[in-house]
């Protein structure tokens, strides 16, 4: 078995787990985490979207919270003052956390580093702040609460998510649909100029990319993705709140990704999974699990670099005997797997 | 594939001069390299030669003067569209997508050529492309190396694949910034006779410290001191110049950028 063939088993099986989740869990837990399970499917979309941004693009953003607000604002305002429905609602909030971000965006992509880390953080800040005072509108810390819309209403079918299911299952498909177009984009021949520029944007220069569009469009995409994540928390539930702007939500985004593995496609829905699960079980028993997380995020970045996803990989070579940069070499063409392309471990985790 | 005249320029140089604070890096330089020939530019550490190559790739913007490629002025454009116009650089310290591997790395240089900009189809799915980066991996002798990551090549191999990089726009002008330095006798010999071949279809200007290589490969020879020309010649002219002799031998190296 190849490598590939293994990680294909690998997505099949995960993708069956998660189809699965509303009718086994109830089996096995408290439905409580078949809510647990979308809270996760949610959060990973803010990590894929500092994923996007450092894994390929090399941006490290501690921002991203700002543009979970816009959506999360966008789509609560859109439904209590427009009487939008589920989907315009979720339209909304991506597109308005597009356009912050084109917004912040503009400014931010012309630096690198720590500059950039350092000044998503003030818009972030700056709107949050905003936020905050906006009080009639956003409800500022107490935030504003709406009656959910339906899913999908059909004459006599009517899809609510009061039903915990549809819920699940409009959010996966959701959650499913932002991951298949990130898959898309970062195998695409604008994908193809995110890795130049992260790679090495001076040379990326040299071949003829215009890097500060590169990051432009990278920064606009992360946005969305931002955004689709807001827009969702605030549907499931049924709430917006600056609190959500905070600095501390984008700080966690990126421990998830950096856990999960950057430059892996579904690197940030594992380290999303994984600490939110070690959140709910430990926090259970002991109110200072943050120090679990800690000393777990210092292990996997000591130990695992390149995060779970990285782990998985390196399995797979171990697995199949082959050195990785070898791996690469019998795969098909649409496969070939440098470290940080997706291809290899898009379907890592079982 | 050109259509040159015999006595066409390739590079036009006119008054560029580029100052760092009090230094004069590149001062006033002018000068005319004419086309289908294999021109050098040597001189001291310091003379302004890194400078001028950053000046005319648009890294750096110059102060002052003009630079003119195949009759076209890119004067101001930056380094991406000057790259559309048909010139390529390789850099001293050599550099290419590390993470990528060799077929990666010439794709992504093939694509951004040919202006692919699509955001769905898969990046694999051009077979124009995937053909021509086959091509040029070829050209440069790296096909064996097709998926090895490039952060894995031995460092004769990536300096390879930094032309193959910089051969992807199909260049009428090729910078080449020390392209032996650092290199072994064998790699060292790999590379010219290949900057050989290159230098027959493509106008190429080099920069280089071997001497030997110097004057084994150019045709022309333009010296190369503080700033400024300081002469130019053939190789034989230029290695009996005794101003050459004392800017090499006589004068002090001085710092600079």
């Amino acid at each position: 078995m190849t490598a590939a063939s293994i990680s294909r088993a690998a997505f099949v099986v995960f993708a069956a787990a998660l189809l699965a989740v509303p009718t086994v869990i109830p089996m096995l837990a408290s439905p409580f985490w078949i809510d647990i399970a979308a809270e996760i499917l949610i959060w990973s979309l803010l990590a894929a979207s500092v994923n996007l941004l450092l894994g390929y693009v090399g941006l490290l953003s501690f921002g991203q919270a700002l543009y979970f607000g816009v959506g999360m604002y966008g789509a609560a305002l859109s439904v209590i003052h427009w009487g939008a429905g589920f989907w315009g609602g979720l339209a909304l909030g991506i597109l308005g956390a597009m356009l912050m971000a084109a917004i912040a965006g503009s400014v931010a992509v012309r630096l690198t580093w720590h500059y950039f880390a350092i000044i998503t953080v003030v818009f972030s800040l700056i709107l949050y702040f905003a936020a905050l005072s906006a009080k009639p509108l956003t409800g500022g810390d107490d935030g504003i609460s709406f009656g959910a819309p339906d899913v999908l209403a059909f004459g006599d079918v009517r899809l609510s998510l009061a039903n915990q299911a549809v819920q699940y299952y409009t959010i996966l498909l959701v959650v499913a649909a932002c991951y298949a177009l990130f898959g898309l984009v970062v195998r695409s021949p604008l994908g193809v100029r995110f890795m130049a520029v992260r790679e090495n944007d001076r040379r990326a220069a040299l071949v003829g990319i215009n890097v500060y569009l590169t990051r432009y469009l990278a920064f606009v995409l992360a946005g969305g993705l931002a955004g689709a994540s807001g827009a969702l928390f605030a549907f499931f539930g049924r709430y917006a709140s600056a609190t959500y702007m905070f600095y501390h939500v984008s700080g966690e985004a990126v421990v998830w990704a950096i856990v999960g593995g950057t430059g892996a496609l579904l690197g940030p829905l594992f380290g999303a999974g994984l600490l939110i699960i070690l959140r709910e079980v430990i926090s259970t028993v002991w109110e200072h699990y943050l120090f679990v997380v800690g000393a777990l995020t210092i292990l996997v970045v000591m130990f695992a670099p390149r995060g779970l996803a990285g782990a998985w990989r390196d399995l797979l070579a171990a697995m199949t005997r082959r050195p990785p940069a070898v791996a690469a070499a019998p795969s098909p063409p649409g496969t070939d797997a440098a470290p940080s392309t997706p291809s290899a471990n898009a379907t890592q985790g079982d | 594939m050109r259509d040159v005249s015999e006595n066409a320029i390739a590079l036009s140089v006119n008054g560029l001069t580029r100052r760092f604070g009090g230094l004069v890096a590149v001062d006033n330089v002018s000068f005319d390299l004419p086309a289908r020939r294999l021109n050098a530019i040597i001189g001291p550490n310091g003379a302004g030669k890194t400078t001028l190559f950053n000046l005319i790739t648009g890294e750096i913007h110059p102060n002052a003067g003009r630079v003119v490629v195949h009759g076209q002025d890119i004067t101001g454009l930056k380094p991406h569209q000057i790259v559309r116009n048909r010139v390529s650089r390789t850099l001293q310290i050599k550099s290419v997508f590390s993470g990528l591997s060799v077929g990666e790395n010439v794709r992504t240089a093939v694509m951004v050529h040919e202006g692919l900009v699509s955001p769905f189809r898969s990046a694999t799915s051009y077979s124009a492309v995937n053909n021509r980066v086959a091509a040029l991996v070829d050209q440069v002798g790296l096909t064996p190396h097709m998926h090895t990551l490039a952060s894995a090549l031995s460092y004769g191999d990536v300096a390879l694949l930094e032309i193959a990089l910089a051969l992807a726009n199909e260049p009428q002008l090729l910078l080449l910034d020390e392209p032996v330095c650092g290199m072994g006798p064998q790699e060292t010999e790999q590379t010219v006779r290949k900057i050989r071949e290159i230098a027959k279809t493509v106008d190429v200007v080099l920069i280089e410290h071997d001497m030997e290589v110097v004057f084994a490969i150019a045709d022309e020879i333009i010296v190369m001191a503080q700033g400024a020309i300081l002469a130019r010649g053939t190789p034989a002219e230029i290695s009996s110049s005794p101003a050459v002799q004392e800017a090499y031998l006589g004068a002090p190296e001085e710092a600079d950028l």
